[in-house]
């Protein structure tokens, strides 16, 4: 852990309602870097996750976002640091009643001091960034899975936030799909340095972006693993978190 | 346009003898702030930095916008980043590509042809409706039973508060007007007869009509179009299950039986809420009910009877049909439940009037 970290958690204890179903979390991560978290279903990825982006009160410990405890930060404050971080659900999560141009307005209208010309080119430069600069003004209903995660990464990088939340990015796409979202993932970062943590359990999706990864481990309720995903490849590991990535791998 | 020398972000033009135009941005930009206007002609532009500081994708959103459509673009004397920023946005298809704006009569002709069709759609869903009830009366059907038992319950039991208020508020407000009119000739008695003739025939199956629509269509359009969003209607098909015969069917069946019990509660409490006033005023309670037995006939009570049952099932079927053919998103439900509650009391007081024409046919 670092000085320059832009997140960090100490001890975090993760959970639903009082039942804690992870603990003694500690990770930190440099800016521009790709973190992905992974584990079994259930195991609590998007739970840390939400913990980790400030969504969520975790149960114990401390998380640090862009310098700031997040535990100490109600109110405005609180609502500033989510301003700088950008999320992407799982479901997309797309307004329904808006269009994709629209959804991406919405943000920049709340937050932004720009003219109505200028959020009109923001918006549809996002959406050309992710390929969808055909479908502005369709409505989430009509656009297919795969568009709909990339209007939702398009939104959750409306404000050009420091850092990106993906809750798995990649499932039910095709391989295809998948490629080209990672692709998306990794420009994204170039471009922008935009740190970015990710919920995945496409290990082939993981290997190609994640320059660190977290193995949560249900039996222990803690982290199995923490670095490269490669190294997870490599003799030595836990037998677990070796199998986990080595199953995935070949299915 | 702002410059240089301030910091803020700026852009100028200049053209080349062979007319390839060079635009020189500079400054720092962000997204809080006012963005420079360039006018370029041609299809030969040059981008270069001269000062640019910090920028964040206000500029590539901005050379984006401006630069999308010319043909001959060159940004190599942009930094890397920049130019990088620039070139992931894939092209947007021409302006002109999109289909124009229909006109008046377009969208009219638009207008006509989709409510044909959702007329069309209407009676398809009443006509296979109407397919269940009958395979449910021969045991043919996969009807919900435990949805209709459950139904009996929201929709009559629970709805007889709402129904007592309505009703006995009705009743008082009849016996109001009543008797402000009957006073002139001096037969307030006869107020007994208006209202226990008007909730009997009229009032009590139509107000309790209209409660279901308010309470009743729009939760069935909300349940159902929920479930076309979470695909629940789709699995219930893949199954071999006719969604129609499956939730519409008990529903349907648990409304139509519960309102005519509802509209016959509602006619007494009105009755009631009727001698309270005339009772405050100028009548005895003898007098009151003694009217209000003799205007009561069997034939008016049939004809109120009848309509609750024509109504409940217009209530239920309404929000059944709305639910159904919803859009999938959080806005088709709230469309639905809204058109089934307005379609529902559109058709209650259109079968209304029928009726009126009907019965009087038949001397009822």
């Amino acid at each position: 852990m670092s000085a320059g970290d832009i997140l960090t958690c100490a001890d975090l204890a993760i959970g639903h309602g009082d039942r804690v179903i992870m603990d003694r979390l500690n990770l930190s991560l440099a800016p521009g870097k790709i973190l992905a978290i992974v584990g079994p279903s259930g195991c609590g990825k998007s739970t840390l996750m939400r913990a980790l982006g400030g969504l969520d009160e975790p149960l114990g410990g401390k998380t640090t976002l862009m310098g700031v405890d997040l535990n100490a930060s109600r109110g405005q404050q609180r609502q500033d640091i989510l301003r700088r971080t950008g999320f992407l659900f799982q479901g997309s999560a797309l307004f329904s009643s808006l269009t994709l141009r629209e959804n991406i307005e919405m943000p920049m209208r709340e937050f932004l001091k720009a003219p109505h010309r200028e959020i009109r080119q923001l918006a549809e430069y996002k959406l050309a960034l992710v390929g969808l600069a055909d479908a502005m003004d369709k409505l989430p209903s009509e656009i297919s899975g795969g568009m709909a995660k990339r209007a939702g990464i398009a939104r959750a990088m409306a404000l050009d936030p420091s850092v990106i939340f993906l809750d798995e990015p990649s499932a039910g796409l095709d391989p295809m799909s998948s490629g080209r979202l990672d692709e998306l993932i990794l420009r994204l970062r170039e471009a922008f340095g935009t740190t970015i943590v990710l919920v995945s359990h496409e290990v082939p999706s993981i290997l190609r972006t994640a320059d660190f990864c977290v193995y949560l481990d249900p039996d222990t309720g803690t982290m199995g693993a923490y670095g490269p995903p490669k190294s997870f490849l490599q003799a030595g590991q836990p037998p677990k978190v070796h199998a986990f990535f080595s199953q995935a791998r070949f299915d | 346009m702002s410059d240089v020398a301030t910091g803020l972000s700026s852009a100028r033009t200049e053209v080349l003898a062979d007319g390839t135009a060079v635009v020189t941005i500079g400054g720092s930009w962000n997204q809080d702030s006012s963005l420079p206007a360039i006018v370029v002609k041609g299809d030969r532009v040059r981008v270069v930095a001269e000062g640019l500081a910090d920028f964040d994708s206000s500029l590539p959103a901005w050379l984006y916008a401006n630069f999308k459509n010319v043909r001959h673009l060159d940004l190599s004397a942009l930094p890397v980043r920049l130019q990088s920023l620039v070139q992931m946005a894939e092209k947007a298809s021409s302006a002109d590509e999109r289909p124009p704006h229909p006109g008046f009569l377009e969208q009219f002709g638009t207008w006509g042809l989709e409510s044909s069709a959702s007329w069309g759609r209407a009676f398809e869903h009443i006509g296979h409706t109407a397919i269940g009830f009958l395979r449910m009366l021969v045991g043919r059907a996969k009807v919900n039973w435990s949805d209709f038992r459950l139904e009996l319950q929201t929709s009559g039991v629970d709805a007889l508060p709402i129904v007592a208020l309505l009703g006995f508020l009705t009743g008082l407000i009849m016996a109001y007007v009543g008797l402000i009119q009957l006073r002139l000739v001096g037969a307030t008695v006869y107020v007994a007869n208006l209202v226990s003739l008007a909730m009997t025939r009229e009032m009590g199956a139509l107000m309790t009509g209209i409660i279901a629509c308010g309470r009743t269509s729009t939760a069935y359009a909300s349940q159902l179009g929920s479930m076309n969003v979470s695909q629940e209607t789709d699995a219930l098909r893949a199954l071999g299950i006719n969604p129609i015969e499956y939730l519409a069917v008990p529903r349907i069946l648990a409304v139509t039986l519960m309102i005519p019990l509802l509209a016959v509660f509602a006619t007494f409490i009105g009755v009631f809420g009727g001698m309270v006033v005339a009772c405050a005023g100028d009548l005895s309670i003898e007098q009151y009910l003694t009217q209000a037995v003799r205007a009561i006939s069997f034939k008016s009570f049939l004809v109120g009877f009848i309509k609750s049952i024509a109504f409940g099932f217009i209530a239920a079927w309404a929000g059944c049909y709305r639910g159904s053919v919803a859009k999938r998103s959080a806005l088709g439900v709230g469309e639905a439940a809204t058109s089934a509650a307005v379609l529902g009391i559109t058709f209650i007081v259109i079968s209304d009037a029928l009726f009126a024409v009907i019965f009087n046919l038949f001397d009822l």
